[in-house]
């Protein structure tokens, strides 16, 4: 049960004797803090590994965002707010942790609705279609390929793909933890999906995936 | 690529009713219509078979971007240095994180 208190707990300062920090814990104190992020946060572990991996790309790096994305939750566990998606909360925490490791600004991309890309979904398919790719899914083993281009895929795009598409996150929940409206996670998602699609039906024909040619593909 | 060429969509038979399921194609999958807006694209869908194919086409795309939510457990020595980062901070519960009870 929590408990709410207002309390500073000074916390020591480092080896070379400054001075300790006070830290607000007026939301809960000691054990109960403990408990509560143990309950809410810890389970999201490896989900947060998993973002960080697909941020990073590397192992090492997602080590050092993950670790450092849960030292900051938990020196700001205060301000989570219970009863709210703690998963959403600290995937908002790694990617900022994330963008300040690479030394980047925020994205400033400032695209449309997404009407534009939602709209050339269609031309995508249609080139597809002529080409008699239109069944290339279904045929294909591409999530292979379709991982090394979102490697490849540039920002702010690849986070709303990996949000929404592989981390199964709504467009809100998405767009709070990009910090950005939800019109904007639609239009970086949509170009997202568009630039991934033209990408695979790419590795499709290098892999000779022809169709006029050869006949009929079953 | 630039926006859709006309002739493009065009060579796709697209009446104003495929337009607009076009328009609202991604929000249709990704569950983020209104039910009257979903469920009239789910009927222009159910009887239009160019829509079906891209549907189709767009479904399949997204199930395989949802494959690569592969099983990524957090390493055991990345949950070590953790624990022993937040037992460093004062951390009550840093040897859950190695699993431990």
């Amino acid at each position: 049960m929590t408990t709410a208190t207002h309390a500073t707990l000074t916390l020591p300062g480092p080896t070379s004797g400054a001075a300790g920090v006070a830290l607000d814990v007026s939301a809960s104190t000691g054990t109960n803090r403990d408990a509560e992020f143990e309950r809410e946060a810890l389970p999201w572990l490896d989900d947060v590994y998993r973002f960080a991996l697909t941020l990073t790309r590397d192992e090492s790096d997602a080590d050092d965002v993950v670790q450092e994305t849960y030292l900051r939750a938990y020196r700001s566990w205060h301000t989570f707010i219970p009863g709210t998606e703690c998963r959403r909360w600290l995937f908002t925490i790694c990617r900022n942790v994330f963008l300040r490791s690479r030394e980047r600004q925020r994205p400033t991309v400032d695209l449309e609705d997404g009407e534009q890309d939602a709209l050339a979904a269609g031309s995508v398919y249609a080139a597809a279609r002529e080409r008699g790719y239109d069944d290339l899914y279904a045929t294909l083993d591409l999530a292979p390929a379709l991982r090394d281009a979102l490697d490849e895929l540039a920002e702010p795009f690849r986070s709303a793909v990996i949000l929404v598409d592989v981390e199964d996150m709504t467009y809100e929940s998405a767009a709070q933890v990009m910090g950005v409206p939800i019109g904007t996670v639609r239009s970086r998602l949509f170009r997202g999906r568009r630039l991934l699609q033209e990408k695979l039906v790419t590795v499709a024909e290098d892999l000779g995936f022809a169709t006029a040619s050869v006949g009929v593909r079953r | 690529m630039s926006a859709p060429a006309r002739s493009q969509l065009e060579g796709l038979g697209l009446s104003a009713s495929c337009v607009d399921v076009l328009r609202h194609l991604w929000d249709y999958l990704d569950d983020e219509m209104t039910p009257r807006g979903a469920e009239r694209l789910r009927a222009h869908i159910a009887n239009c078979g160019q829509c079906r194919g891209l549907e189709g086409y767009q479904s399949s795309f997204l199930d395989t971007l949802a494959q690569l939510r592969s099983e990524f457990d957090a390493p055991t020595e990345l949950r070590q240095r953790l624990a022993d980062k937040l037992k460093g901070q004062g951390c009550g519960c840093w040897a859950k994180v190695r699993g431990e009870s």
